[in-house]
């Protein structure tokens, strides 16, 4: 028994060691370009998950429908969220892209979460993460309305929104970083990582890619073997690489927006999308 | 201790799941519809669990498609729209390799009674 113990002991303090080590050596990667570990960010996801449901227990949801979604809910959305998470057809801005976690496609929230922990999250934000606090900054009838826009977003198609918020004229990113030429070579490596940059993770399962897998696209297994892209293109490097440029160009209404990506990253992009068989 | 804890915390948080919630669905028999999938060819372009021989990969897998936000990209993903597009993708002004194949509409309920569980 004591033997067990003293087992017990020296094994726990061997792990505390060890977690020391990792922590004051620096051996952590915190830089956003290292995705995370598979599990750490299942772990990271559940502990988000499960805290935000504990709190948005006692939030009490007013009546959703009388609040004005799209009339209050969408030009709100479109001032302080689409930025970060897109809005259908439209891209986050390119700092939003360079987000670890990049900033969730709220389509599919709003088709997955219940309304009081979508408004709970807006209203205190998430830590860790570039998710904001609202509460300072919206008022609680515009905090619901939000709420009640994004609940509402996955019944909006791309057009729908386009004409939403008509009134203000679009951005165009496509054209707002340098342009780096095709590689001689595409590097399926390189592209691997770069993807990451793009937030596709936010809207498509990837294999070998960690994120929240979100359906609001395709899942991308076996896009290799796929005969076509989109429905629209026979699946071939260049057509890749021109859907992965330009997919409004493509199927123009399509929920995949432009996202900016340049030559070189759609190059490399595609050749890693060509392992996945 | 604090792995019982942490393991204990996993487990419940698989439980709970990240469950949809729910949506109407338009009736349908959902075993029917999963023999048609098979009768009308579906499963020559698509991957669709629980059919035998559904391994084509000509279009996107239909795994999980109950969850997809969008179908074909375009249209927001209900019980009604998926109907739409099985009776006649080519009817949405873009173009897609989806042909026409004559469903009617209850054969695509029951096709979407069934294709609306895959989760
Ligand atoms: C500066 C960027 C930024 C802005 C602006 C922003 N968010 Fe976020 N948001 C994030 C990030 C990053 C996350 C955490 C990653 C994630 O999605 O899990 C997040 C998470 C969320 C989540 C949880 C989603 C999920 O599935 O995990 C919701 C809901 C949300 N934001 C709503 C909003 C709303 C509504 C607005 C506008 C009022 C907004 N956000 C503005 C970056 C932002
Ligand atoms: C806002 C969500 C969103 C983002 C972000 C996004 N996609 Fe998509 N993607 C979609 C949707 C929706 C479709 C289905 C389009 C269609 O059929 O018109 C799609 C289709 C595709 C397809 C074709 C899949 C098939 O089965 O035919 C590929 C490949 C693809 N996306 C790759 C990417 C890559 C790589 C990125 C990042 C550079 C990316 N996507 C970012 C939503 C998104
Ligand atoms: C000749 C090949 C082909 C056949 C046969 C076919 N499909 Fe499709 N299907 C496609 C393609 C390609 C797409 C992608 C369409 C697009 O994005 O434009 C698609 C898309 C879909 C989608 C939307 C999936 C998504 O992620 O967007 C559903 C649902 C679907 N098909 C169901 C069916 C059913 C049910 C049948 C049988 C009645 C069927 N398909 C027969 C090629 C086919």
């Amino acid at each position: 028994m004591k033997k067990i113990l003293l087992t017990v002991v020296a094994l726990a303090t061997a792990a505390g060691l060890a977690g020391a080590a990792v922590v004051y050596g620096g051996f952590y990667d915190i830089s956003a370009t290292d995705q995370h570990l598979a599990p750490t960010y299942r772990l990271l996801d559940i502990a988000m998950r499960r805290s935000i449901k504990l709190r948005a227990a006692s939030v009490t949801v007013p009546s959703l429908d009388t609040i004005g979604a799209l009339e209050h809910g969408a030009p709100l959305y479109r001032d302080h969220c689409a930025q970060c998470h897109g809005a259908p057809g439209v891209a986050p801005e390119p700092f939003a892209l360079g987000l670890t976690p990049a900033a969730a496609n709220l389509a599919h929230t709003g088709r997955a979460w219940p309304a009081e922990e979508i408004y709970w999250v807006v209203r205190h934000g998430i830590k860790m993460t570039g998710m904001p606090a609202w509460e300072q900054r919206l008022s609680e009838s515009e905090l619901w309305a939000v709420t009640a826009f994004v609940k509402k977003l996955p019944e909006l198609s791309p057009p729908d929104y386009r004409r939403l918020v008509a009134d203000i004229p679009p951005h165009d990113h496509a054209h707002d970083h340098g342009e780096e030429p095709a590689p001689q070579r595409p590097d399926a490596e390189r592209g691997r990582r770069i993807i990451q940059q793009y937030a596709c993770v936010t809207c498509h399962r990837i294999p070998g890619i960690v994120g929240p897998n979100a359906p609001v696209g395709p899942p991308l297994d076996g896009i290799a073997t796929r005969a076509f892209i989109a429905g629209a293109l026979r699946n071939e490097p260049a057509h890749m690489v021109r859907w992965l440029r330009s997919p409004q160009e493509v199927t123009p209404g399509s929920a995949m927006p432009d996202l900016g990506v340049d030559e070189r990253d759609a190059h490399d992009i595609a050749a890693y999308l060509a392992t996945l068989k | 201790m604090r792995v019982t804890a942490l393991l204990a915390l996993a487990w419940v948080a698989l439980l709970a799941g990240c469950s949809d919630e729910s949506r109407p669905v338009l009736g349908g028999d959902a075993e029917n519809g999963r023999l048609l999938l098979r009768q009308f060819g579906c499963i020559g372009c698509h991957r669709i669990p629980g059919v035998a021989g559904a391994t084509g990969n000509v279009g996107p897998p239909l795994d999980g498609v109950g969850r997809r936000v969008y179908l074909a990209g375009v249209l927001p993903n209900s019980p009604a729209n998926m109907m739409r597009w099985i009776r006649d993708p080519q009817s949405f002004g873009f173009e897609t390799a989806m042909p026409d194949l004559q469903v009617t509409e209850s054969q695509a309920r029951d096709m979407v009674a069934y294709l609306q569980e895959l989760k």
